[in-house]
């Protein structure tokens, strides 16, 4: 790929066609390096989808392309919420799902036959090529210098904080969310330079499209007004500003409101305020404006005053009068999370318990961007100097989103945007300054270090002639180059190392080196797909909702989708509770089968006697008397699983459940578990009210039946207690009816 | 060797008395017969043999039977009844004459009859007719599916497995039967059970040898046609009932890329016992280790046709990890593609799944000689698994996809001197419908056999299919396709070079 | 006051009296203003009260505005009464099918806005000197697009565009 594209190069040096075309090129190479670097799961274990909201949004990806569009919006998904249901038309955004199943039909109109399932799999690296095009958009508005847009390109087709979520078979909102979002900023500035309606039109769609397809997009309706405040404030007022301002404003929101998860939010609720609030502002300053034209300064001032008086006052009492009437909705408790990182663990233990919610831990940032993260404030700082309109977006993109990533690891994704947008002004200032200067050299910069080929660079590098000196020129290219392939390589053992694996499917190493594929939740899965009733409902922590909906395809309890809280909580309580507790809750809601996740017998840390303190917390938040947290430590204070374990914990169902039977396992040795590297008490527990029905290889999975009611009316104690002493009398004779421990 | 024989059975083919146009409905020709009907008395068996196996999980019946005709005109048309219950779970129903056996198969249609009849007949139709008081050896061999009942019908995880298989021991005939015998063969000598018959001949009945019984011979000159005697055995069989009940099977052939591919789809069940209390990993996983026989699947393994490459094995969630693959060698050697299932299969369990593998097309398809455009493909009619157990399908779809264009599309399964486990060509529903895909513009013809109750037998059957396949077929795809980028580029031209800017000019 | 406040966003505000509007596209003539601010009918007084303004202000908008553009003020004033007229009903009489108030409600607030960009789009061109004074970025390849005035067809395509897409958000909207 280097060499030609270098002789082109070299021979049609003056040509602007041609450095056009090279462009293209290099774009199109990028494209490609980012796709293909997302595809390093697929290529080690299989076109899968991974983790587990993609699971849902897999399955509700197949329900739209099996009953069409107008059902898929009213659809009502009684298999999930057992036995509330979920109108899961009207609480998802829509916008992955149509977007793959317009792919699909496409497609087949085509005739040509491609499984949903890797159109789904495949679209979040389609998008990620597409975002670095947006990228180099975004960015070529905010430079002089061509080289700026294609380094952000390279940045964002390969920095980590990207790839994370958006490897193939994440099939998330993410995936085509970043796009969006770069896009609509791109459309956003172009409107804003332009003064366009149509740029603030296509702004508008595309912000439409965003919010159809993530709850992100309060982002975009936080940023952009106030982009536009702080031009206001900095008496950057133009008819542009207003024209793509309002268009955008006007359009956006009620494209926005299309989709029925998001209604009437943009009227009613405090995060989209904002937005509405510089909408009237700016109609004021636009009037403003428009007088000043008419009159003197001196009397325009006196009727300024005036007119800001009488409209605040108006403002001020509706404001009051609507939110003391409800009208408008208090603040969201996630976004109370985003400000104080301790609110959710003390209020919405739901929302503290997602991992992705938890607070960025330092190292993540050079983790996901490398050195990026270093010259992100250069960037910034040279959108500083230069300070035109789209230079204020970036800086206020930037200190808003450090201080999200910072909060919450999911939003690290919208930081690097904005990252990648500034390292790459940064790099392609340094690389203009202490390169040759003219265009070509630096069009082919960007392209060895997208193709990760230095030997052009020496090339272009040769014929130096400058005010500077050689060597330090020679010294701060060669820096640059190695701080960039550092960053390639980097980018490369992350993605494969850390983002590929599918989690569904895990991988370990035979002792001679060859991988072993450790497939335990398909096969439990797919035992219950295949052997269970088809309206069996399955009853399992949350996590493992949307999986069991899409690869067992059974009802559940509880999912991912975390919208009622007591509902988790009963399940809580159900897997934190003695068995005679938990009992009369699983019949309640016709629980027939139990799955729990256990990971001792391989090491696989993450289990549910990891997760189930959470289960614990959550469950004491609705039931604060009957669950108390504290009884699940030791007296030191210790969470352990071993002889030293609490009672209350010991006859929980959920440790119930996971080590029964383990003992056996072992003969007549001592079980450990290897997760907590604890050894286990030396009797076993006993379950009386559910069985064990399916546990699958490594035991990750053990799937329990939940017992009829006893035929002869006894409880379930007793008729385990008179079967086993009857048995044993009968078979072994070994040792006299065990006495089972009743509390 | 294969092409010789067939070219050999390509000459076979084109005669036309032995070909079956596709394109005519074949399910019409059943007879429809009134509801009190009995068969014409002109026949009498002289001499009933049935050998029944057991060794797999179906049944399979030879029946050798010495006929004579007793009516003074010649008569061909010889019926075969089977009780009502059984009558739909006959599979792979051949009737040969013994003597000659290179003579093929005789015609046997299926006669539909009121459901609420508890005999129903099966009519074989002799080649030429069977002169007055002159004998004819029958060969009739059919398998019976899904017959074999788990007896207890719940076990223990360990256990051994028991089925019981319930018969008649007189041989159902429409005819009368001078001496008749029966043999039974069974998997183990492990036979906790069976019938012992009294009055019916003198001397102990079943006779025991080894794992054969036999019941008879008896002398049923005087019984009634028709009379029944149940008998049941029941043995161990400690390994899975297999049965598919749905296998569908396409064959996709591409002149392009020179490539056959396959992909079977089977829906499987085993038909074994349940299991009692529910799954034990900790019992399977110590059973596993010490290798006990169990009744549950643990491994399938499919014999492949040498040179098969690119084999997967992925289930509705995706690839399934657990296979091997062990490539065969082109002129003879197979392959052999072993699959473990997610989860072993008890009694009572389910599994889907699909496997598929690509050929190198040459070996398959010849162009038939002295002829511009027609081409000869030959192919396996089902191939699945090969185990000891045996596997038994209740319904069998096959699909075979032609290039697009392909025309004058004829088929013929080989039916050499042996049984190859199909039933007459009557019994197979055959259509032929289009296949859209890969931006096809007519469509690929597709030929669908629909074909119910077949067994593992039918691995040795092939399937030859002719068709009408000219070069600009082959020429259409790339011409359509290039046709269309042209008109997407010039529409494209033209749009670019159309001036709508609204600008000032 | 209150009323005012919403009509006429303004786009022309040179701040020189009549130079500017000369300098407007020759092309284009017909929508260009022609009256320069100083044919107004009185001139203010310093400490004149904001009534007075406003009043003053009202007559030189009458004076100074081409026919076009007051047609588009028209539309824009009848858009704001129907607007209002609407909020008052949803007010008064309840806002039970919220929605079909809603998407009528925004109809009435987008096709405003959007009228009002296309005013300052048409009114005039000379303001856009300014923002290129004030330091818009020379692109390199194909500057000319952004930085070019814009055309009032090329105007009127785009609010063209815009109220399509904004009418069909709305009939969608309504249920």
């Amino acid at each position: 790929m280097a060499s030609p594209s270098l002789d082109v190069l070299l021979k049609g040096n003056s040509s602007r066609n041609v450095r056009g075309l090279l462009r293209i090129i290099i774009l199109c190479t990028i494209a490609a390096a980012a796709v293909s670097s997302r595809l390093f799961s697929v290529i080690r274990f299989e076109s899968i989808i991974h983790e587990f909201d993609p699971w849902f949004n897999f399955r509700a990806t197949k329900y739209l392309v099996q009953h069409g569009f107008y059902k898929f919006w009213d659809w009502f998904d009684d298999r999930t919420w057992h036995p509330l249901g979920r109108v899961t038309g009207g609480t998802l955004y829509p916008g992955l799902m149509v977007t793959s199943g317009v792919i699909y039909h496409v497609l087949r109109f085509l005739t040509i036959p491609v499984d949903i399932r890797n159109i789904c799999v495949l679209l979040a690296p389609g998008f990620s090529g597409l975002t670095a095009l947006a990228m180099y958009l975004l960015t070529n508005e905010m430079s002089s210098s061509p080289s700026a847009g294609l380094l952000a390109a390279v940045f964002m087709g390969i920095t980590p904080g990207y790839i994370s979520r958006s490897v193939a078979g994440s099939y998330d909102n993410e995936a085509i969310a970043i796009f969006l979002l770069v896009f609509t900023f791109y459309l956003w500035i172009k409107a804003v330079k332009n003064g366009s309606i149509m740029w603030g039109t296509l702004a508008a769609l595309f912000y439409g499209y965003m919010v159809s397809a993530w709850g992100g997009y309060v982002f975009i309706t936080n940023l952009i007004p106030l982009h536009v405040f702080v031009l206001l404030c900095m008496g950057r007022y133009t008819s542009r500003v207003y024209i793509s301002y309002t268009t955008w404003y006007a359009l956006g929101t009620l494209a926005s409101m299309q989709i029925p998860f998001v209604g009437f939010l943009p009227i009613r609720n405090s995060d989209h305020m904002s937005a509405l609030g510089v909408f009237g502002l700016l109609q004021l300053v636009a009037f403003a404006d428009f007088v000043r034209g008419f009159v003197p300064g001196k009397q325009f001032q006196k009727l300024l005053t005036a007119m800001i008086l009488i409209v605040f006052g108006f403002a001020l009492l509706g404001l009051v009068l609507l939110t003391v009437s409800g009208v408008i909705a208090p603040w969201s408790g996630r976004f109370y999370s985003l400000w104080d990182t301790g609110y959710a663990k003390v209020h919405i233990p739901i929302i503290a318990s997602v991992s992705e919610h938890q607070p960025t831990a330092w190292p993540a940032f050079f983790f996901d961007l490398n050195f990026l993260i270093w010259l992100f404030p250069a960037g910034v700082y040279l959108c500083f100097r230069q300070l035109k309109d789209e230079h204020v977006f970036v800086v206020i993109y930037a200190v808003l989103s450090s201080y999200f990533a910072g909060v919450m690891v999911r939003l690290m994704l919208t930081l690097t945007p904005v990252v990648c947008v500034a390292a790459a002004l940064a790099v392609s200032h340094i690389l203009d300054t202490y390169l040759v200067a003219s265009k070509p050299s630096e069009a082919s910069e960007t392209k060895p270090t997208a193709d990760n080929n230095q030997s052009g660079l020496r090339s272009t590098r040769n014929p130096v002639v400058g005010v500077y000196s050689y060597l330090s020129k020679f010294f701060i290219s060669a820096m640059m180059i190695v701080y960039l392939l550092l960053f390639v390589s980097h980018c490369t053992w992350v993605t494969s190392n850390a983002y590929s694996s599918p989690s569904v499917v895990l991988a370990s190493r035979m002792p001679d080196g060859s991988q072993h594929i450790i497939d335990d939740y398909r096969e439990a899965y797919y035992w219950l797909r295949q052997n269970t009733p088809a309206n069996a409902k399955i009853m399992s922590w949350w996590d493992y909702g949307y999986q069991i909906g899409g690869m067992a395809d059974r009802p559940t309890l509880v999912d991912n989708n975390t919208w009622n809280n007591t509902h988790i909580a009963t399940v809580g309580k159900a897997m934190s509770s003695r068995e005679e507790v938990s009992y009369p809750i699983l019949r309640q809601h016709d629980v027939d089968y139990v799955l729990v996740v256990f990971g001792g017998l391989l090491g696989y840390s993450g289990d549910d006697i990891n997760k189930f303190l959470w289960m614990v917390r959550i469950a004491e938040g609705i039931w604060p008397d009957e669950v108390k947290e504290r009884d699940y430590f030791t007296a030191r204070g210790e969470y352990r699983v071993d002889d030293e374990a609490t009672p209350t914990m010991r006859n929980s169902l959920m440790y119930k459940m996971s080590y029964y039977n383990f003992n056996s396992l072992f003969g007549g040795g001592q079980a450990v578990d290897r997760v907590r590297g604890a050894r286990l008490p030396a009797e076993g527990p006993q379950l009386t009210t559910v069985e064990e029905a399916f546990t699958s290889e490594n035991w990750i999975i053990r799937i329990y039946k939940v017992k009829d009611l006893d035929n002869f009316g006894r409880d379930h104690s007793s008729a385990v207690a008179f079967d086993k002493g009857h048995k044993k009398k009968r078979a072994t004779k070994k040792k006299g009816p065990r006495v089972l421990r009743t509390e | 060797m294969r092409l010789f024989a067939a070219a050999a059975v390509v000459c076979g083919l084109l005669l036309p008395s032995s070909v079956v146009c596709a394109e005519s409905d074949l399910s019409s020709t059943r007879v429809q017969l009134p509801n009190d009907f009995t068969p014409p008395q002109v026949f009498k068996n002289l001499n009933l043999l049935r050998n029944t196996n057991l060794e797999k999980g179906y049944v399979r019946e030879t029946v050798d039977v010495v006929v004579e005709n007793v009516d003074d005109k010649p008569q061909r048309e010889y019926y075969l009844p089977f009780p009502a219950d059984v009558f739909g779970k006959i599979g792979g129903l051949e009737v040969r004459d013994k003597k000659s056996p290179e003579k093929g198969r005789f015609d046997a249609e299926a006669i539909e009859t009121d459901s609420s009849n508890d005999i129903n007949y099966y009519v074989v139709q002799f080649p030429d007719a069977l002169a007055p008081s002159s004998q004819i050896t029958l060969r009739i061999s059919y398998s019976v599916l899904s017959s074999l009942s788990p007896l207890p019908a719940t076990i223990h995880q360990s256990e051994q497995q028991y089925l019981a298989y319930t018969f008649s021991a007189y041989a159902l005939s429409a005819y009368p039967v001078d001496n008749q015998k029966t043999k039974l063969k069974l998997p183990s000598v492990n036979v906790p059970d069976y019938t012992t018959t009294t009055g019916l001949k003198s001397g102990q009945d079943p006779e025991r040898q080894g794992s054969v019984y036999t019941y008879g011979p008896y002398e049923t000159a005087k019984v009634a046609p028709g009379t029944q005697y149940p008998v049941t055995v029941r043995y161990e069989f400690t390994k899975p009932v297999l049965t598919a009940h749905l296998l569908e099977r396409d064959i996709e052939v591409s002149h392009w890329g020179g490539n056959l591919a396959t992909e079977e789809r089977y829906w499987l069940r085993n038909n074994g016992s349940q299991l009692e209390k529910q799954f034990s990993r900790l019992e399977w996983t110590v059973s596993t280790y010490q290798g006990f026989p169990t009744s549950a699947l643990r491994e399938l393994t499919f014999p492949l046709k040498p040179g098969s490459v690119d084999p997967y094995f992925t289930d509705d969630i995706g690839n399934v990890s657990t296979s091997r693959f062990r490539p065969g060698k082109v002129p003879n050697r197979d392959g052999s593609l072993e699959l473990r299932p997610r989860f072993p299969i008890f009694g009572g369990w389910n599994y889907s799944f699909r496997i598929g593998w690509n050929n190198d097309l040459s070996l398959f398809l010849r162009k038939a000689i002295g002829s511009s455009g027609t081409y000869i493909l030959k192919v396996p009619f089902i191939e699945g698994p090969k185990n000891p157990e045996g596997i038994q399908y209740e319904k069998v779809v096959v699909r075979v996809i032609l290039p697009e264009g392909a025309r004058n599309v004829q088929w013929e399964t080989i039916n050499g001197a042996t049984s190859n486990g199909l039933p007459s060509l009557s019994q197979i529903h055959s259509e032929l419908n289009d296949h859209k895909t890969f931006m096809d513009t007519l469509g690929r013809t597709a030929l669908t056999l629909t074909i119910e109750n077949l067994s593992d037998e039918a691995r040795s059957s092939e399937l030859l299919i002719s068709y009408d396949y000219t070069l600009w077929d082959g020429l259409r795809k790339p011409v359509t396709i290039t046709a269309g980028l042209f008109t997407v580029f010039v529409a494209l031209w033209f749009v670019g070079s159309l001036d709508v800017s609204i600008k000032k000019r | 006051m209150p009323r005012r406040n919403t009509p006429t966003p303004s786009s022309p505000s040179p701040a020189s009296p009549a130079a500017p509007i000369a300098a407007s596209s020759p092309s284009t003539s017909t929508t260009s203003p022609s009256a320069p601010l100083s044919s107004g009918p009185t001139t203010l007084k310093a400490n004149s009260s904001p009534v007075e303004i406003a009043q003053h202000v009202w007559h030189q908008y009458l004076a100074s505005t081409p026919q076009r553009t007051l047609l588009l003020d028209a539309f824009m004033f009848f858009l704001v009464l129907v607007g209002g007229v609407q909020f008052v009903y949803c007010v008064l009489a309840g806002n039970y099918p919220f929605n079909a108030f809603l998407s009528g409600f925004s109809a009435a607030v987008g096709q405003f806005v959007l009228t009002a960009s296309l005013r300052m789009q048409t009114s005039a061109e000379t303001k856009d000197s300014k923002p290129n004074s004030k330091g818009k970025n020379v692109k390199l390849v194909a500057a000319e697009e952004g930085e070019t005035p814009i055309s009032h067809e090329r105007a009127f395509a785009d609010y063209i565009f815009g109220s399509l897409i904004l009418h069909f958000f709305c009939i969608n909207f309504i249920n």
